[in-house]
């Protein structure tokens, strides 16, 4: 709940300089994704900024959003999803995948 | 944490160890050195630990699309070398035709294991870094690494020990395969930079074969598997394919008789 | 495929490599489920143990304050409510659902497992929860020490393979070995202890066919050396008629003078195949000695002086006292051949020089002479029996019958020595090179 909050208050302070797609923001931090569970709207595409605050490198992996990027330690990195339909589509980071695992909901 | 260093190091050992098990057969059967591929083996391995250093860098480069990009880049250089590596084999014959060969031959090589590679690289320094990640992570790796390679020493002496002319059908078929997925991967790369839109998936096979089970991990390393392809994946992925052989068909009728050059 | 061994390595290590760490994999697997089981078997005893410790339905800040940093509980009350105690280390609000069952939760910067039970007496709800890092790497710490020695024993496996793949080619590197070593014309059978089952017909066919060429061989000199012994007897018959002839029609008669001529061809021709079969290479036992190469040399231009005096040909000899290890009588017919090739194909009045010198632990005899020489393109051939440079239409005033550089290459190859032909130092002409070896001196 608090990072629900927490992404809304991201959402309002992207001041709107361009009309690009909505930003999210996921932390990656002791090989887990914070928040671990995103909504998005349906049939809209965002954009996904995810900072990974570990030493290590990781790789965000989701066969459901058929997106694969490797994100080094303590860097950055955007990462596009959507439009897409309603439902729920896992993700995971791939080098530590017992730990690292999200999901995106799409209403 | 061993079953993960297992799937991560055999996805990429496999990918890389098949292709240059093809190349190594076809060199056999085309009577070729082999000490260029093993240059060429030890420079992608370089190329790997350069790449997985800067990484980072590359990623935010082209406004964050970097990695997507390279990646796309890659994954279509081997897909061009693999194209004259494929039209050129008729004309062996021809000096100026086996230096282009050899030339495409290095340059699949160098970049698949630079592209493979540097995952691995990266992987195994992070987890090894873990003090009590050491050990499950070692083991993974030399077990994903030892079953790829090994599947790739099958490959080898299977193809070098057929009929000359079957091994090197097989072989093609194999590339060919491979040169379908690279432009696949470099179609999804480009879709996730926002270069290509993806639309709806063709199909959604997930619940026939998934992409997290083992069979699928491995058709994707070996033929670039999708449960849910992009419809312009597919489109590339067949045309490529056409392409090559195409290319590959025109190439053998324009073959000039055998003479000393 | 280029070695025999280096395939069986790969392949049989390939092999166990695959068998074993599939095998590896499936033994992991299994051992981590039945871990994750007992795991998850201890958290739902440890919840309802907590729920029946903690049977007040009041609020306790005070109690439990034993559980490890790994697990926390908490226990709501008034159907999930309120929460009326928790250990120090969880969380006060509801992480994930209050649903029974098990569940994963991110919390505190670690993932959990967590097992709420649902207490339909109080109607209450204890949630116990478990770090799952901390349980995979207590269940994997377990089961990896299982798995170290098969990944250990690859390597050793693949030593062992090696030095046993050897030692089961061995028989097939001492054959080749044998082959290897076996003189050009060694026709003796390949010896081999305990021939292994797959090589005995190897060894047993290319005995067979050794012992085949051997007869053949044999069969062939003997037929040829007693063919031209035979031929002797006639051929001096002949001649003692034709001296008749030429005593009672004179020596002008032309008939007979090319009778002569054939007569003294077909000789010479008989002469030269008996030395041939006296010193071909094979003929075992010829009695080697310490010959002084230069006095021998000597010797047979002083015997054949006459052919050089007929056609008014210069020779010069220069040599040093050079001792090498040979037959006399073979060593003679070889200077002897040489010495009569360049006298028969150089012009009168030309010039034939003879040098013997050693150096480099080689006695290295060169005769030169100012004839016409031999094209290189035939340098090769001319050591065939029969073979005539130029075929029929060779100078029929020189009696021949190509067998002379035959009969000196095999004296050659007798003697370990090599020939090599070249240009001589006159104008044009042959040279012909002879190298001994010298025995090293201990």
């Amino acid at each position: 709940m608090r990072y629900a909050l927490l992404i809304i208050a991201l959402c309002l302070s992207i001041t709107p300089v361009f009309a690009g797609p909505p930003v999210f923001t996921l932390e990656i931090k002791e090989h887990l994704f914070f928040p671990d569970e995103i909504t998005i709207p349906a049939n809209t595409k965002v954009k996904l900024h995810v900072k990974n605050l570990d030493a290590t490198a990781e790789e965000f992996e989701s066969y459901e959003l058929n997106r694969e990027k490797v994100i080094a330690g303590n860097s950055e990195a955007i990462i596009f999803i959507g439009p897409l339909d309603k439902g729920v589509y896992p993700f995971f980071g791939e080098f530590f995948p017992k730990t690292a695992q999200g999901k995106v909901i799409v209403e | 944490m061993l079953l993960n260093a297992v799937i991560i190091t055999l996805r990429e050992v496999l990918e890389a160890s098949l292709i240059i098990s093809v190349f190594l057969a076809l060199s056999q059967l085309l009577e070729r050195k082999l000490s260029w591929l093993l240059l060429a083996m030890f420079v992608g391995a370089v190329g790997g630990f350069v790449y997985g250093q800067n990484l980072g860098a590359v990623s935010m480069a082209w406004d964050g699309m970097g990695q997507e990009l390279v990646n796309a880049g890659l994954h279509l250089l081997i897909f061009l070398s693999l194209l004259v590596f494929m039209t050129s084999v008729p004309h062996q014959h021809k000096k100026r035709w086996r230096i282009v060969t050899l030339i495409a031959t290095i340059t699949a090589v160098v970049v698949a294991i630079t592209r493979e590679g540097s995952e691995i690289i990266l992987y195994l320094s992070g987890a090894m870094s873990i003090p009590n990640m050491l050990l499950p992570v070692l083991i993974g790796s030399i077990v994903g690494a030892g079953i790829g390679i090994s599947v790739g020493i099958y490959f080898y002496y299977l193809l070098i020990n057929m009929r000359l002319k079957y091994g090197m059908w097989l072989g093609y078929l194999f590339l060919l395969l491979v040169a379908g997925s690279m432009i696949s991967q470099a179609v999804e790369f480009l879709i996730q930079a926002d270069f290509i839109h993806a639309g709806k998936p063709l199909w959604d096979s997930s619940n026939l074969i998934s992409e997290r089970s083992v069979i699928g991990q491995l058709l994707y390393a070996l033929v670039g598997y999708e449960a849910t392809p992009a419809p312009i994946q597919v489109v590339a992925y067949v045309s490529s394919i056409a392409i090559i052989a195409v290319a590959t068909v025109i190439s053998y009728q324009f073959r000039t008789p055998p003479h000393d050059d | 495929m280029k070695s025999i061994r280096i395939y069986l390595l790969l392949a049989l290590i390939a092999t166990i490599t695959l068998v074993n760490f599939v095998s590896l994999l499936h033994g992991y697997q299994a051992s981590m489920e039945k871990a994750q089981n007992l795991f998850d078997a201890r958290l739902e005893s440890t919840a309802r143990l907590i729920a029946s410790a903690n049977s007040a339905q009041v609020a306790d800040q005070n109690i439990a304050e034993q559980q490890t940093p790994n697990t926390y509980f908490q226990i709501w009350g008034s159907g999930g409510q309120q929460l009326l105690t928790r250990s120090r280390n969880a969380p006060d609000e509801i992480i994930g659902q209050l649903d029974e069952g098990f569940h994963e939760v991110n919390h505190a910067s670690y993932r959990w497992r967590n097992y709420v039970y649902q207490d339909r007496h109080l109607n209450r709800w204890v949630v116990v929860a478990e770090r799952i890092d901390i349980r995979y790497s207590l269940a994997e710490e377990v089961v990896l020490e299982s798995l170290l020695p098969i990944v250990m024993a690859i390597p050793l496996s693949a030593l062992i393979i090696w030095l046993a793949v050897g030692v089961g080619l061995k028989p097939l590197s001492v054959l080749a070995q044998q082959i290897r070593h076996k003189k050009v014309d060694d026709l003796s059978p390949i010896k081999m202890e305990r021939v292994p089952k797959e090589l005995t017909t190897v060894v047993n066919n290319t005995n067979a066919l050794l012992i085949r060429l051997h007869d053949a061989f044999s069969r062939e000199q003997r037929f040829s050396a007693d063919a031209a012994h035979e031929l002797r007897t006639p051929i001096s018959v002949l001649k003692v008629h034709l001296h008749n002839l030429k005593q009672r029609f004179g020596d002008t008669d032309e008939d007979i003078a090319l009778l002569k001529t054939g007569v003294e061809r077909m000789g010479h021709l008989i002469e030269q195949i008996l030395a041939l079969y006296r010193t071909s290479p094979d003929q075992a036992a010829v009695k080697f000695e310490d010959i002084d190469l230069t006095k021998l040399v000597q010797s047979v231009v002083a015997r054949d002086f006459e052919q050089f005096e007929r056609k008014q040909q210069r020779i010069e000899l220069d040599g040093e006292k050079i001792l090498i290890k040979g037959n006399q009588f073979a060593l003679e017919t070889l200077v002897q051949n040489l010495l009569s090739n360049a006298s028969k194909y150089t012009p009168e009045h030309g010039d034939i020089y003879v040098s013997i010198s050693s150096k480099l632990g080689e006695a290295l005899l060169q005769i030169e002479d100012s004839g016409p020489g031999i094209p290189t393109d035939m340098h090769e051939r001319v050591f065939e029996r029969f073979y005539r440079l130029h075929g029929d239409q060779h100078a029929s005033d020189i009696i021949g019958c190509g067998l002379g550089l035959t009969i000196v290459k095999d004296i050659a190859a007798m003697h370990q020595a090599e020939i090599e032909l070249g240009t001589s130092r006159f104008k044009q002409g042959l040279r012909v090179s002879v190298r001994f070896r010298l025995e090293e001196k201990k």
